[in-house]
C-alpha cells in the first residue's frame, strides 16, 4: 500500500513536472500521411543532406505513407516549384516541405494547397510575406546570422576595412534577409564603425557568374579587404577566384560555406573563417514539424511545444523577421576556421 | 585601288566589330577609374576562353540555318562527367581525359544532329528538348554530389591560368591561348577546306546545295556533332577553371553563345558569318558584362536590361558600319572602273 501511494505521488510529481513545461507534445508515430520534400532545385549537396535528415525522421516516426524528395531542375526553379506545389494540393498530400525559391509568387499555389488540406511547412528559405505557409523551420535566427557575419568580418579585417557582399540571386529571400540583418548589425554597434560595406552583387548561385563577379569587385574597389558571401556556391567561387589570381593576401573571403568545399581555402588562408549549420538536422526537424501538422497532432499555433526526436524540444513562435508569420528556430551554427574545418570536412 | 575595295565583306564586318569594341573600351575607360590596364585584358581573356569555344560551335550550327540550345547542358554534363572520372582515377593521362570530354560532347551533339537532320524535327524544338534532357541526365548522374576543386589534380586546375607568354602586363594564359588556337583552326578549315564550305552552301540555299550534289543531312549532322565537340572541350575548360561543378554548371550558355554569334555578325538565317566574328562577339558581350558590373551608374537590377540594350546597340552599330563600308567600297570600285 505504501508503495502504491509512493508510486502515485511520484506519478503526480512527474505529471506536474510535465505541466511546468507547458505540455510538450510527443508526436505519436505510425500515422499515415504522404509528404513531399521540395528543395529549391535538385542536385545541390545541402538539399540532399536535408533529404537524408528527413528520411531518417520518416523511418523513426514509422510513417507508412510516402516521403517523396522531388524538385524542379535548376533552370526551371520558380515555375517548377509552383507546379509541384499545385500538384501536391490536387494529390491531397499531407504536407509539402518547401525551401522557397519563388518569392511571393508561390503564394497562390501554396494557399490553394492549404485549402485542399495540404500543410505547407517552409525550411531554409521562407515565403517572404508568410501567406500560404503554416510555419517556417528556421535554420538559425536570421538576425543572428547578420551578427555572426559582422563578427567574422570584424575578425578578418582586424576591425577596419572595406567589405563587399556576393549573394545568390537578387530575389532569394533568405540571403536578402541575412544581408539586411548584417547591415543592421553593422549599423547598430559602434564597434563595427571601421567596416565599410561598399557593394552587394549577385552571382546567381552559379560558379562561373560568381567567380567573375568576385573578380569584378576586386577591380571595382582596389582597396577591398573582404568578400562576404552568404551562399555555399558564391563563397567557394570567390575563394577560387582570389586564389587563381594570387589575391589571397589582399582580399579574404568569408560567409556561409560547406567545410568539405572550403577546406583547402581555409587552410591556405584565402577564407580564414566561415559558418554554416547542419542541413541533416534541418531536414530532420522539418519532417517532425510537417508530420505533426499533417497528422493533426500539432495545430501550428504560437506557443505549441513538441519533441523532435534526437534534437529535443522546439516551440512555435512568432517570426521576428516577418510580421504575422510563425517560425520554429533550430540553431545554432558553427563557425569554422583552420582548427576545426578538417574534422568537419570528413 | 584603295584598301577598302580589296577587303571582302567578311573582313569589313570584322573591322566594324573591332571599331565597336574600341568604342566600348574607350567609353568605359572614360567612366571607370583604372579601367584600361593589363588586368582588364587578363580578366576578359581568361573568362572568354570558354564562351569562345561554345560560340564557335554555335556558329557552325547557325551557318546551316539551325540553332543549338542544348550547348549549356552539354557543357555542364561534360564538365561534371570529366570531373567525376578524374576524381575516381587521378592518375589518368591528361590527353585521355581531354579525349573523353570531346567524346561525351560529340555524342550528345550527334544525337541532336540525327534528330534534326534525319527525323526532320526543327532544331529549335529538338535542342530545347535536349537542353532539358541533358540537364536532367546531369541531375540524375550527379546524384546531388558536386565535383570539388580539392579532388582534382593540380595539373588540371593550374592549366587555364598558366601564362604562355605576355606582352607587358597582358598575359596570354594557357586556357585562352588554347581556345584561340581552336578558333583559328576552325576558321582556317571554314575558309580553306572544300568540305567545310558545304556548311555555307547548305545554309544559304539548301535546294541549290542539294542540286550541287551536297548531302545536306550529313552536313547538318556534322554541324551539330561539331557543336557538341566544342561544348565538350568547353566543358573540360569549365572544369579546369572553376573546379567546383554542380548541376547548374553552364546554365544560360545557350543564349550567351547565340548572342555572341549574332553580335559577331553571323547571320541568324544561315549562310554567312565567321567564327572570328563570333569570337569577337563573345569578347564584346563579356566586356560589356564585366564593365557594367564595375560601372557604378547601373544598379544590379538594371544590369541585364542595359546589357540587352547594349547588345542591340552593338549589333545595330556593327550592321550600319559594315553596310556603310560596303557601300563606300562599291562606290570606290565604280569610280575606279570609270
Amino acid at each position: 500500500m505504501k508503495h502504491v501511494l509512493l508510486g502515485a505521488a511520484a506519478a503526480m510529481m512527474l505529471s506536474t513536472a510535465n505541466f511546468a513545461y507547458a505540455d510538450t507534445i510527443k508526436l505519436e508515430p505510425g500515422k499515415e500521411t504522404n509528404m513531399v520534400l521540395l528543395p529549391k532545385f535538385l542536385g545541390i549537396l545541402v538539399f540532399d543532406q536535408a533529404n537524408e535528415g528527413a528520411q531518417e525522421a520518416h523511418k523513426e516516426l514509422a510513417n507508412p505513407g510516402k516521403l517523396e524528395f522531388t524538385g524542379p531542375t535548376p533552370e526551371n526553379s520558380t515555375a517548377g516549384q509552383i507546379e509541384i506545389m499545385t500538384t501536391a494540393g490536387t494529390q491531397k498530400q499531407g504536407a509539402v516541405m518547401l525551401s522557397n525559391n519563388a518569392g511571393d509568387q508561390i503564394v497562390p499555389a501554396a494557399e490553394a494547397a492549404q485549402a485542399a488540406g495540404t500543410k505547407v511547412v517552409t525550411w531554409d528559405s521562407p515565403i517572404p510575406n508568410g501567406k500560404g505557409e503554416s510555419v517556417f523551420v528556421a535554420q538559425v535566427d536570421f538576425g543572428s546570422i547578420g551578427t555572426v557575419m559582422a563578427d567574422m568580418a570584424m575578425d578578418i579585417l582586424g576591425g577596419k576595412g572595406k567589405m563587399a557582399v556576393l549573394s545568390a540571386t537578387p530575389d532569394a529571400s533568405n540571403q536578402n534577409a541575412w544581408i539586411d540583418s548584417m547591415k543592421k548589425a553593422l549599423a547598430a554597434d559602434p564597434k563595427y564603425a571601421g567596416i565599410e560595406l561598399v557593394d552587394v552583387v549577385y552571382g546567381d548561385d552559379q560558379a562561373e557568374v560568381s567567380y567573375n563577379r568576385a573578380l569584378a569587385l576586386v577591380d571595382k574597389y582596389p582597396d577591398l579587404g573582404l568578400i562576404m558571401s552568404p551562399t555555399t556556391v558564391g563563397i567557394q567561387a570567390s575563394a577560387k577566384a582570389m586564389q587563381d589570381e594570387g589575391l589571397c593576401d589582399k582580399v579574404k573571403v568569408s560567409g556561409l560555406g560547406l567545410p568539405s568545399e572550403m577546406l583547402s581555402y581555409t587552410m591556405n588562408g584565402c577564407a580564414p573563417q566561415f559558418a554554416l549549420w547542419d542541413f541533416r538536422d534541418l531536414g530532420y526537424l522539418t519532417y517532425f514539424t510537417a508530420y505533426g501538422l499533417a497528422t493533426g497532432q500539432l495545430k501550428g499555433e504560437i506557443g505549441e511545444t513538441f519533441a523532435a526526436g534526437r534534437m529535443g524540444d522546439f516551440t512555435i513562435e512568432a517570426d521576428p523577421g516577418r510580421e504575422g508569420a510563425k517560425r520554429i528556430l533550430m540553431g545554432p551554427f558553427t563557425v569554422y576556421n583552420k582548427d576545426n574545418v578538417e574534422a568537419a570536412a570528413k | 585601288m584603295s584598301l577598302l575595295s580589296r577587303l571582302s565583306p567578311a573582313a569589313l564586318r570584322i573591322l566594324a566589330l573591332l571599331a565597336v569594341l574600341a568604342i566600348v573600351v574607350i567609353f568605359f575607360a572614360s567612366q571607370i577609374e583604372g579601367y584600361l590596364n593589363g588586368r582588364l585584358f587578363n580578366r576578359i581573356s581568361s573568362s572568354v576562353a570558354i564562351m569562345a569555344l561554345i560560340a564557335t560551335g554555335q556558329t557552325l550550327v547557325i551557318l546551316t540555318r539551325n540553332i543549338d540550345l542544348s550547348v549549356g547542358s552539354m557543357v555542364g554534363f561534360t564538365a561534371f562527367a570529366t570531373g567525376s572520372i578524374i576524381t575516381n582515377h587521378p592518375e589518368l593521362n591528361p590527353l585521355l581525359l581531354l579525349l573523353y570530354s570531346a567524346l561525351v560532347g560529340t555524342a550528345f551533339g550527334t544525337v541532336n544532329g540525327l534528330l534534326v537532320a534525319y527525323a526532320r524535327v526543327p532544331s529549335i524544338i529538338v535542342t530545347l528538348a535536349t537542353m532539358a534532357l541533358y540537364r536532367s541526365f546531369l541531375v540524375e548522374y550527379s546524384d546531388a554530389k558536386s565535383i570539388t576543386t580539392n579532388s582534382l589534380p593540380a595539373w588540371l586546375t593550374d592549366f587555364p591560368n598558366m601564362p604562355v607568354f605576355s606582352i607587358g602586363a597582358m598575359e596570354f594564359r594557357a586556357g585562352f591561348t588554347a581556345s584561340l588556337v581552336v578558333v583559328i583552326i576552325v576558321h582556317l578549315c571554314l575558309t580553306q577546306l572544300r568540305p567545310a564550305r558545304t556548311l555555307f552552301a547548305v545554309g544559304s540555299n539548301p535546294e541549290a546545295a542539294d542540286m550541287a550534289g551536297i548531302d545536306a543531312k550529313r552536313v547538318v549532322l556534322a554541324a551539330f556533332a561539331l557543336s557538341g565537340l566544342m561544348a565538350g572541350l568547353a566543358g573540360f575548360m569549365f572544369l579546369a577553371r572553376f573546379g567546383t561543378i554542380t548541376v547548374v554548371a553552364g546554365l544560360g550558355f545557350e543564349l550567351k553563345s547565340v548572342a555572341s554569334a549574332v553580335v559577331g555578325g553571323v547571320n541568324i538565317f544561315g549562310g554567312s558569318g565567321s567564327v572570328i566574328g563570333a569570337f569577337l562577339g563573345a569578347i564584346l558581350v563579356d566586356l560589356l558584362e564585366t564593365s557594367l558590373v564595375r560601372w557604378a551608374v547601373v544598379s544590379e537590377f538594371w544590369r541585364e536590361a542595359v546589357l540587352g540594350a547594349l547588345i542591340l546597340l552593338a549589333v545595330a552599330t556593327d550592321t550600319i558600319l559594315s553596310r556603310r563600308l560596303t557601300k563606300l567600297r562599291a562606290k570606290k570600285s565604280k569610280e575606279a572602273a570609270k
